[in-house]
C-alpha cells in the first residue's frame, strides 16, 4: 500500500504537463493494467500524486496527421485492433494486438502505457521499432505547452525505464505511413496462444522486391535489457536475396547479437536458438512471399 | 356422483446412463453459490498469517507490541502465546505457529485478526522478527546423505535449544536423519527373474512440482459460541477426521466441535488433511472472543498450499522374448518437504500400478520420502499413480522395442483380467482392461499412425507426429486406508412425496449430490426435483470417511441406495396393507404406487404417505443405511484386497511436435475407460474431459518453479494452466463392466482420467522424435534440449534405497 497524498484527473494536456512540472512525485495512471499488479506486488511504489490521465482529449483517437498515422497515447490495444486505418496501413500492429494478454486486459490498457511500462518483452513494441515509429512528449518547462519527437529506439534505456523526463507526458506515437510493397511481420513465441508473457518475440520489416528486403529492420523482444533494434542482422539482410544460405547467415547474425537472460520462463541459451530458428521460418515466409 | 377416475398406467423408464445436469449448475452459473468467501458472520474480524521471510531459520525473536498497539487490531499470536499447541499433520511433525525455527519459506510465525483486511495487513508489517539463518537443504538426495544439516534434528528436550513449550504435549520429537517415511514391498524374486530375462531396461524419471490451483482458495471462519462451542466454515473434504483431529489440537471434546462446508471451488485432494491457517483461525477466534475469517489470496493459495509429491525414481524392467513380463525393481526418492503431509504416503498407490496394473510375476518397490526446506507434498487427484504409471508406461513401449513385439500387443499380453488376483493381493472382479485398450487403440486408428509415425521421424519438415499409449488402474470402490471406509445415509420421505437425502458424502464440484439423488429417485421411481441433499454439517449428517480415493459415488451411492431399498420396502408394505395384495406385487414408479406386472398406478405417493402420517397408527417413512465395502486393510506387508472395485482406463493421445521450437501441441486424445457403469452420462464425460485437461497441464505446461526453496511463479501468469483454446479434441467411450458391488453396477473414476495423460504423451513424443524424455513438464525448452541432445541427466544415487 502507498500512502497517496493527492489524486488529480487533469481534462486537458496543458493541465496534466503542469502538474508534472510541479512536482515530479507523480505517479501516471491509464489503463491501469501495468500499474496496478506491479504496485500490488510490491515492484512499484505509487508517488504522492496519483494522475489519471484518461480524461485528456487530446491523448485520444487514431488519425492520419501529416503524413503519418498518430496514435493517442490512450488508445487501447482494443481500439487499435478495430481501427480500419491501423488494418490498412499497418497490419503488423493487428498481429501484436492479437497476441496482447486477454480481452479485459485489452480493453483497458493503452499503448502509451505499454510504451511507458518499457518492458522488454512489451508486446506492441516490437512492431512499433520495426514500423520507424516516434514518440511524442509533452511538457510545459516555462509557462508554454511544448512537445518533441525522438524515435521510439532510443527512447528505451532499460527494463522500465526510458527518456521520458519526470515532467514529461508521452501524448502519441507517430508511424510514417508505410510506401509501396511494404512487409511487416511480426511474431511472439510464448508458452500458450495468448495470456502469456513473451519468450522472446520478433519483428521483421522493409521494402520487398524481387524476395530481397531494402531499409530493412529487424526488432527483438525478451532478449535484451530493452525492446531492440538489431542494426547487425539489418545490415546482413539489407537488399540481399533471400536464398537458402542467406537466410542461414542472417539467422546466424541475429543469434549473436542477442543478450538474453535466465528467468523463469526460458534460459538464455534456448532464447537464442528460437531466435534464429523462429528468424529462419520468418525469412521463409518472407522469401516465399 | 362421483366419476370413478380413469385408470392411469405408468410406463417404464429409467434415470441411470441419462444426461442428469449437476443440480448446483444454476446457482453456480448465475453467480449466486455462496463459497467461503460470501459467508460474514456479525462481529467477524479478518486473520492474516505472517509467514516466514527464510527458507531456513532460527528464530531468534518476535516483537508485536507496534502491531497490538494498531487501532482495529483485536489479536496479535505467535508460538508464545499459545501454551497448548500441539504438532499437526500425517505424522505430527508440524506446529501450526512456528517456536524455535523456521524449516521453509511458507512456514507460519504470527497471526492477526483486526477489523479489516487492510488492518490486519499493515499490523503484519509492523511486526519485527530477528532470523538467524540456518544451512539450506533443498535437494533430497543431499538430505539424505549420512552428515547433512537435519530438518528436525532430534531430541527436542524440555528446555533445549529445539524445545517446544514444556506444557504442549509432543507426539513428535525430532529425527536423527532427514528420513521422513519409507516404504518397502515385494512379491517374487526380481533377481531370479532378472537372470531370466530377454531384455532389461533401466532408466530414472524426474516428476515435478504441480499445485491444485483450485479456483476457491483456501479459508475458513471459526466461531465460539457463548459456551465455548467451536463452529467451523470450512472448505474440508474430510468434515468428520477434522472434527476428531480438531478437537485433538485445540484439547476440546469433539461432542463440541461443529463443522459446516460452504460450497466448496474445487478440492481435487488438496482439502484432505488439517493446515496450520486452519489451526491458527481457531486460535485468533479464540484470542480475540470474535469471529474471524481467514482466506488465502492467490499468491499465499500457491505459496502455502500443499503440492503434488515430486518424485525421482529409478525403475529396472525386464521380459522374455515372448513379451511376457518378468519383473519390476523400483526406487523411488521423495522430497517430503519441511513437513509431512499426505504426499508422503503416495507410495500406498504407486506400488499398486508396479505390481498389478499389468501382471507381473516379481517386483521390489522401495520409497525413502525425505524432509527438506522445500514446500510439502499433499494428496492430490491420482494420489502417485500419475508417477508411477508415467515410469511403467515408458517401459511398456521400451521394453516392446527392445523385444520387437507390437506395443499394444505387448500390454495386451500382459493385461490383467477379471477374476485375476495382483501379486499384490487386490481382486478384480470386473475388470475392462483390454477393452479399454483396443477400444482406445482402434477409435485411434492407434496402428497404423504408430507406424506411419516412425517412417516418417527423418521425412523433411519441423513438425513431427506422434501417437503413444498408456493406462493406468486406479481404486474404484473406495479405499480401506482406516479402519472404516464407510458412508452413512439418513433418508425422509415427507407429506408430498418429496425425499430429503441426508449423506455424509461433501459435494466439492464433482456431482456427488447429483448421482447420489439419480440412485435415489430411481429406486422410489421419482423424479430428480423430488430430491434435496443434505450433506454440509457434521451436526446433521451421518459419519463419512471423506472425499477420497474416488470413492463417493460407489461407497456413498451403495449407502444411498440401502436407504432408499430400506424406504421403498416400508412404502410398499403399507401400500400392500392399504391395497390387500402381497408387496412383491407392487412396485414404484413416477411417483405412484404401481401394480407391478402391468404398471397400473395404485395410489399416488403423496397421498400414501399423507394416509401413513395422518393414521392413528401413524408412520414416518424415514431410514438411515450405513454401507462398509467388502475390502481389506492391507497387512503390513502392503498386500490386501484394498479396494471393492477398481477402475482401469487406456488412453491414446497424439501429437505434433516443432523440432525447431519444442512445442508439443495435443491434437486428440481418445480415452476408454472401464467406469462398471455410466450412471449420469453428463457427469461423467465432465469429469473425464476435466481430468484429462488436468493431466494435460501436468503433462505439457504446470509447473511450480521452486529455487533453494523459494517458489519463483506464484501466479497463474507464470504457473501455467492449459487455457480452452490448448485443449485437444476429446473423445470418450465407456467400457461398462457392471460390477458386481457397484451402486447400479457403477465404479469411481474421480482421479482416473487425470492419470495416464502425460505417459501416454511421452509415448507419443517419442513416437515422433525417437527421443525418450524423462522429467515433466513437456514444456517447449525442455522438449527442445532433449531432441538436440541437451536433455537433462537424470541419476538416482545408489544409497537411495540405504
Amino acid at each position: 500500500m502507498t500512502e497517496i497524498e493527492q489524486y488529480v484527473a487533469p481534462s486537458s494536456l496543458e493541465q496534466a504537463a503542469e502538474y508534472l512540472q510541479r512536482s515530479g512525485e507523480v505517479t501516471i495512471l491509464a489503463g491501469g493494467t501495468d500499474l496496478m499488479p506491479q504496485s500490488q506486488g510490491g515492484r512499484l511504489k505509487i508517488k504522492r500524486t496519483l494522475m489519471n490521465i484518461q480524461h485528456i482529449p487530446e491523448l485520444k483517437g487514431i488519425a492520419i496527421d501529416g503524413g503519418a498515422i498518430r496514435i493517442g497515447a490512450l488508445a487501447t490495444i482494443t481500439e487499435i485492433m478495430q481501427s480500419e486505418l491501423i488494418k490498412k496501413h499497418l497490419p503488423i500492429l493487428i498481429e501484436a494486438c492479437d497476441h496482447f494478454a486477454s480481452d479485459q486486459i485489452r480493453n483497458a490498457a493503452t499503448l502509451g502505457g505499454n510504451v511507458c511500462n518499457a518492458s522488454p518483452a512489451g508486446d506492441m513494441l516490437v512492431p512499433l521499432l520495426v514500423l520507424d515509429a516516434e514518440v511524442e512528449l509533452a511538457s510545459k518547462p516555462d509557462g508554454g505547452l511544448t512537445r518533441r519527437r525522438l524515435p521510439l529506439s532510443e527512447f528505451f534505456v532499460g527494463p522500465g525505464k526510458t527518456r521520458r523526463a519526470p515532467s514529461e507526458l508521452l501524448a502519441g506515437l507517430r508511424i510514417g505511413l508505410p510506401g509501396a510493397h511494404h512487409y511487416a511481420r511480426f511474431f511472439k513465441f510464448g508458452t500458450r496462444p495468448a495470456l502469456d508473457i513473451a519468450t522472446i518475440s520478433i519483428g521483421i520489416a522493409g521494402t520487398l522486391n524481387n524476395g530481397a528486403l531494402s531499409s530493412a529492420r529487424v526488432a527483438f523482444g525478451a532478449v535484451a535489457p530493452v525492446p531492440m533494434r538489431a542494426p547487425r542482422t539489418e545490415q546482413a539482410l539489407e537488399a540481399r536475396r533471400l536464398d537458402a544460405a542467406t537466410i542461414e547467415a542472417v539467422a546466424g547474425v541475429a543469434r549473436d547479437e542477442v543478450t538474453p537472460i535466465d528467468d523463469v520462463r526460458a534460459s538464455a541459451w534456448y532464447r537464442k536458438e528460437l531466435i534464429h530458428n523462429i528468424t529462419k521460418r520468418m525469412l521463409d515466409h518472407v522469401a516465399q512471399a | 356422483m362421483k366419476v370413478a377416475e380413469k385408470t392411469k398406467f405408468i410406463q417404464p423408464g429409467t434415470l441411470i446412463g441419462k444426461r442428469i445436469p449437476k443440480m448446483d449448475a444454476p446457482e453456480k452459473a448465475s453467480g449466486k453459490t455462496r463459497y467461503i468467501h460470501d459467508i460474514d458472520l456479525p462481529g467477524q474480524l479478518y486473520g492474516k498469517i505472517l509467514r516466514s521471510e527464510r527458507v531456513h531459520a532460527r528464530i531468534k525473536h518476535i516483537d508485536t507490541a507496534a502491531a497490538k498497539a494498531l487501532p482495529g487490531v483485536h489479536a496479535v499470536i505467535t508460538a508464545a502465546d499459545i501454551v497448548d499447541q500441539r504438532p499437526i499433520g500425517v505424522a505430527k511433525d508440524h506446529l501450526p505457529l512456528k517456536t524455535d525455527k523456521v524449516r521453509s519459506l511458507r512456514d507460519e510465525v504470527a497471526a492477526v485478526a483486526a477489523e479489516s483486511e487492510q488492518i490486519a495487513l499493515a499490523a503484519l508489517r509492523l511486526i519485527k522478527v530477528e532470523y538467524e539463518d540456518l544451512p539450506i537443504l533443498t535437494d533430497p538426495a543431499e538430505a539424505i546423505k549420512p552428515g547433512a544439516t537435519l530438518i528436525h534434528p532430534e531430541p527436542r528436550q524440555p528446555g533445549g535449544q529445539d524445545a517446544l513449550k514444556p506444557s504442549g504435549p509432543v507426539a513428535f520429537t525430532g529425527k536423527p536423519d532427514n528420513i521422513a517415511m519409507r516404504f518397502d514391498y515385494c512379491h517374487g524374486d526380481v533377481v531370479q527373474a532378472e537372470a531370466e530375462s530377454d531384455a532389461v531396461v533401466e532408466d530414472t524419471f524426474k516428476l515435478h512440482y504441480v499445485t491444485h490451483c483450485c479456483m476457491g482458495v483456501s479459508g475458513m471462519i471459526a466461531d465460539f459460541d457463548s459456551s465455548g462451542n467451536l463452529l467451523m466454515y470450512s472448505n474440508t473434504q474430510v468434515p468428520f477426521l477434522h472434527k476428531r483431529e480438531f478437537a485433538e489440537y485445540l484439547n476440546m471434546d469433539p461432542g463440541r466441535i461443529r463443522i459446516i462446508q460452504p460450497a466448496i471451488g474445487g478440492g481435487f485432494g488438496s482439502k484432505l488433511d488439517i493446515y496450520p491457517f486452519e489451526v491458527i483461525c481457531v486460535f485468533l477466534a479464540r484470542a480475540a472472543k470474535r469471529p474471524v475469517k481467514l482466506v488465502f489470496t492467490r499468491e499465499e493459495e500457491f505459496i502455502s498450499s500443499p503440492t503434488r509429491q515430486p518424485v525421482l525414481l529409478t525403475l529396472r524392467s525386464g521380459c522374455k522374448r515372448d513379451g511376457s513380463l518378468t519383473f519390476r525393481t523400483v526406487h523411488t526418492l521423495h522430497d517430503n518437504g519441511a513437513y509431512t503431509s499426505w504426499g508422503a504416503t503416495t507410495p500406498f498407490v504407486m506400488m499398486q500400478t508396479f505390481s498389478s496394473l499389468y501382471r507381473v510375476p516379481n517386483c521390489d518397490y522401495h520409497t525413502v520420502a525425505v524432509y527438506t526446506n522445500n514446500p510439502y507434498a499433499g494428496s492430490f487427484r491420482g494420489y502417485g499413480n500419475l508417477q508411477a504409471t508415467f515410469a511403467v508406461e515408458a517401459h511398456m513401449d521400451k521394453l516392446a522395442e527392445a523385444i520387437g513385439m507390437d506395443t499394444l500387443e505387448f500390454r495386451l499380453k500382459n493385461a490383467q483380467e477379471q477374476g485375476e488376483v495382483s501379486g499384490q493381493g487386490m481382486e478384480f472382479d470386473s475388470c475392462g482392461f483390454k477393452e479399454c485398450l483396443t477400444t482406445a487403440a482402434e477409435r485411434s486408428d492407434f496402428r497404423r499412425k504408430f507406424a506411419e509415425n516412425v517412417k516418417n521421424r527423418n521425412a523433411p519438415g519441423a513438425i513431427k507426429r506422434g501417437v503413444g499409449i498408456a493406462s493406468m488402474l486406479h481404486v474404484g470402490g473406495g479405499a480401506k486406508i482406516y479402519p472404516s471406509d464407510g458412508c452413512g445415509t439418513i433418508l425422509k420421505l415427507d407429506d408430498f412425496g418429496q425425499v430429503t437425502l441426508i449423506t455424509g458424502a461433501s459435494e466439492i464440484g464433482q456431482g456427488s449430490e447429483t448421482v447420489l439423488s439419480q440412485l435415489v429417485c430411481e429406486e422410489l421411481g421419482l423424479p430428480m426435483s423430488a430430491l434435496t441433499v443434505v450433506n454440509n454439517d457434521t451436526a446433521i449428517t451421518p459419519w463419512d470417511v471423506g472425499v477420497h480415493a474416488s470413492r463417493t459415488t460407489f461407497i456413498a451411492g451403495n449407502s444411498a441406495l440401502g436407504a432408499a431399498r430400506l424406504a421403498k420396502a416400508k412404502v410398499l408394505a403399507a401400500a400392500a396393507r392399504k391395497f390387500e395384495c402381497p408387496a412383491e406385487e407392487l412396485d414404484l414408479r413416477g411417483g405412484y404406487v404401481i401394480k407391478a406386472a402391468s404398471g397400473e398406478a395404485l395410489i399416488d405417493l403423496p397421498r400414501l404417505m399423507r394416509n401413513l402420517h395422518f393414521s392413528d397408527k401413524a408412520e414416518l417413512v424415514m431410514t438411515t443405511f450405513y454401507y462398509e465395502p467388502p475390502s481389506s486393510y492391507q497387512d503390513k506387508r502392503y498386500k490386501g484386497n484394498v479396494s471393492a472395485a477398481y477402475a482401469w482406463a487406456s488412453q491414446v493421445v497424439e501429437v505434433e511436435v516443432d523440432t525447431e521450437t519444442g512445442i508439443v501441441k495435443m491434437t486428440k486424445i481418445t480415452a476408454a475407460h472401464d467406469v462398471g457403469r455410466v450412471l449420469n452420462r453428463l457427469g461423467i464425460e465432465g469429469q473425464i474431459e476435466g481430468g484429462i485437461v488436468m493431466g494435460q497441464g501436468y503433462a505439457l505446461t504446470e509447473s511450480l518453479i521452486i529455487e533453494n526453496g523459494v517458489m519463483r511463479n506464484p501466479s497463474f501468469r507464470d504457473y501455467k494452466l492449459v487455457t480452452a483454446p490448448e485443449i485437444p479434441e476429446i473423445d470418450i467411450s465407456f467400457i461398462e463392466t457392471m460390477d458386481g458391488e457397484g451402486p447400479q453396477g457403477a465404479k469411481g473414476v474421480g482421479e482416473a482420467p487425470a492419470i495416464c495423460v502425460a505417459a501416454a504423451t511421452a509415448n507419443a513424443i517419442y513416437n515422433a522424435t525417437g527421443v525418450r524424455i524423462c522429467g515433466l513438464p513437456f514444456t517447449p525448452e525442455r522438449v527442445y534440449r532433449a531432441l538436440h541432445g541437451k536433455g537433462e541427466k537424470l541419476y538416482l544415487a545408489p544409497e537411495k534405497a540405504a
